[in-house]
């Protein structure tokens, strides 16, 4: 339970950063806040259908994977403003390192909760993101649009999946509540 | 009737005339004389053209039409001069129409058919460029060439106010060959076929906002294209937060025009094209200034390892990471060019360049680049005379009577060939500051040491330490650390 509340901690902490960011990003990038973007190839939906019916460990999976696909969208994205804009724009670069670490901190976590459940972590092999250089730039702003405003959506996600998993953890008395799919 | 001759080559002519009889007639004798060879020339043909010599001044020519069966329907007769002959050169042929689609450039090639004439001849061509689904004219251009008697490859490039992408670009050419004794009109040859550039708004998947990612200058006037797919309708175009007008270049493409573009933020301004609600489609146009030529170039070794050489980089270009101002410097004497790893966010520049074994003057050229344009900067440097040395390390100050100490310091650096000048600066409470100079034969990475007398007994001084060259002068080092001491007592 304890690793449940940390976790839910540093979801809610993530997703203000990436808030922040996302605020940051759409301002540097120029774009135009309400843009809508396409779903990030690479990266699962954090809206999830039958969300209740999810196992503890699925929950933990998904999280899991999403987060790695996250980590190296974020390091692609990290490279490519360095690439962009050199030392132009130090803030942006260092708020995205910040969440970069959030999210590696993020996944180091999940993978202490699936060791608790004595099944472990899969390994990592073949989840590197898919390459962006075919992209225009403006279709790679849109897309460092999309990765950070579903980052956002799974930081909610993952509060509520670790809060399920410590009410249906061993000890925990109450049932999971319809109130509570994202 | 209406015999008329036409020569492309001086040497040729065609000579074609009009028949009254529709249908009716058979074939027709052409004989003709000319002045220079009185004998009659004769041929039988089905035409109504020939081609026969050009006469050196006039020549005669009787047609003769006859009918299916071989009478003869209608003789006539002609005298045709010079000045009746007119010349029009053969088509031009394009040889190659190459697409440089980074630059927007068109280049043409085509053969002069210089062979046919004898060479000086003065020929103008005319090339005209085409643009859009109905082909407008967009500009037409005469090009001169001199014909060498020889096919010459004549080249051509023309740079497109729009990215080719945008829509087909096309382009025909036709010659005008100044023959000034030649007695008889003179006119344009036909114009050669056209030859195309498709534009992406042909292709099936060729939707796009192009020009993809560029940078231009800032002042320019910029054509963005947007191009999509059949059926599709283009609700708006924004550059930046402003929208601006829709020109109509094809059934799938559509442009807007930015003129006088001001400089984009680093990121580049956006170019967003809506297609729908949910569909746009966009590119990046990077606004910058052409760097500055350098100010205040100077270049310095403190150490006789490395040449560090400075500079006021001017105007920022607003040009950042793989767009920023690249900067190279080259050594004209050694031949040696080394690129410099600049911050571009500081506003000194610094580029270090090593000490060359046995070369004491270097021609420095500063080489400043950037995707908007180019600049350099040159300064020519003896070496022994930009010598400012590192600061004086390991002060220590050491007592061998009441009234005299001994100085001795660490300077980190290689001034073997040289007299160096310290400056050591005398401090006590009671009296004034004062200087004391010295000049020491420079060492390899030495301790120097400096021998001072006529001070006061039993009394605290402080003193510091800087350095220069002795002969020529260029800069000071910094101060060294202060150091402290106590005179004996008397």
């Amino acid at each position: 339970r304890d690793l449940c509340s940390r976790g839910i901690r540093l979801a809610g902490k993530m997703r203000s950063d990436v808030i922040d960011l996302l605020d940051t990003y759409v301002e540097q990038q120029g774009l135009d806040a309400s843009a809508s973007v396409a779903a990030v190839e690479g990266v699962p939906m954090a809206a999830v259908e039958r969300w209740d019916e999810l196992t503890g460990t699925q929950r933990l999976l998904e999280n899991l994977m999403a987060y790695r696909a996250f980590r190296a969208l974020l390091a692609q994205m990290l490279e490519e403003q360095q690439e962009q804009l050199g030392e132009a724009d130090a803030a942006l670069g260092q708020a995205l390192t910040a969440v970069l670490l959030q999210v590696s901190a993020f996944i180091y976590h999940l993978e202490e909760l699936l060791r608790l459940e004595s099944r472990g972590p899969p390994s990592e092999e073949g989840t590197g993101p898919p390459p962006a250089s075919h992209l225009g730039l403006f279709e790679r702003k849109l897309r460092g649009l999309g990765v950070l405003r579903e980052l956002a959506q799974w930081a909610v996600r993952s509060a509520r999946d670790l809060r399920q998993l410590s009410r249906t953890s061993p000890g925990s008395s109450s049932a999971p509540s319809p109130a509570d799919s994202p | 009737k209406n015999l008329r001759c036409v020569t492309h080559n001086l040497q040729k002519m065609i000579c074609a005339w009009d028949v009254s009889f529709k249908g009716r007639h058979g074939q027709t004798d052409f004989c003709y004389t000319t002045d220079d060879f009185p004998l009659p020339v004769c041929f039988k043909t089905k035409e109504k053209r020939i081609e026969i010599a050009v006469p050196e001044s006039s020549t005669t020519v009787t047609i003769t039409t006859n009918s299916i069966s071989g009478t003869t329907l209608a003789t006539k007769g002609f005298e045709i001069h010079k000045k009746d002959i007119s010349f029009v050169p053969l088509t031009p042929r394009i040889l190659s129409l190459t697409p440089d689609f980074s630059t927007s450039t068109l280049n043409l090639k085509w053969s002069d058919n210089g062979s046919v004439f004898l060479s000086g001849l003065d020929a103008f061509w005319q090339i005209q460029i085409l643009r859009k689904e109905a082909m407008e004219k967009v500009t037409q251009v005469t090009y001169y060439s001199k014909l060498t008697h020889e096919d010459t490859i004549l080249s051509w490039n023309w740079t497109s106010d729009m990215p080719l992408e945008c829509t087909s670009h096309y382009v025909k050419i036709r010659c005008y060959i100044n023959v000034t004794q030649f007695a008889g009109p003179k006119d344009w040859s036909d114009w050669s076929p056209v030859e195309e550039v498709p534009g992406k708004d042909t292709e099936p998947d060729g939707s796009g906002v192009f020009p993809q990612d560029t940078v231009v200058a800032v002042g320019s006037d910029v054509t963005i294209c947007c191009v999509h797919e059949e059926g599709q309708q283009i609700q708006r175009m924004t550059y930046g937060p402003e929208i601006y007008p829709l020109i109509h270049l094809s059934s799938r493409s559509s442009a807007i025009r930015v003129l006088n573009a001001s400089a984009s933020d680093a990121s580049g301004t956006n170019v967003v094209c809506t297609l729908s609600e949910t569909e746009m489609d966009g590119t990046v146009l990077f606004v910058g200034y052409a760097p500055d030529i350098p100010q205040n170039l100077s270049c310095e070794t403190s150490n006789f390892l490395i040449i560090k050489c400075t500079w006021k980089p001017g105007r920022p270009s607003g040009l950042y990471g793989k767009r920023r101002t690249k900067y190279s410097l080259f050594e004209r004497i050694s031949g040696k060019n080394i690129s410099c790893e600049v911050n571009e966010m500081n506003r000194e520049r610094v580029c270090g360049f090593p000490v060359l074994p046995d070369q004491k003057t270097y021609n420095f050229t500063l080489g400043v680049s950037n995707p908007v344009g180019q600049t350099e900067s040159s300064i020519l440097v003896d070496l022994t005379q930009r010598v400012r040395p590192k600061t004086p390390e390991k002060l220590t100050v050491s007592g061998n009577s009441s009234t005299s100490v001994h100085l001795r310091w660490f300077i980190n650096g290689s001034f073997a060939e040289l007299r160096l000048l310290c400056q050591i600066e005398i401090s006590s409470g009671h009296s004034e500051q004062k200087l004391h100079n010295v000049s020491i034969p420079g060492g390899k990475y030495s301790t120097y040491t400096a021998h001072l007398n006529m001070l006061h007994p039993y009394t605290k001084y402080q003193f510091r330490v800087r350095c220069s060259t002795a002969d020529h002068f260029w800069k000071w080092s910094d101060w060294s650390r202060v150091e402290e001491h106590t005179t004996w007592e008397a």
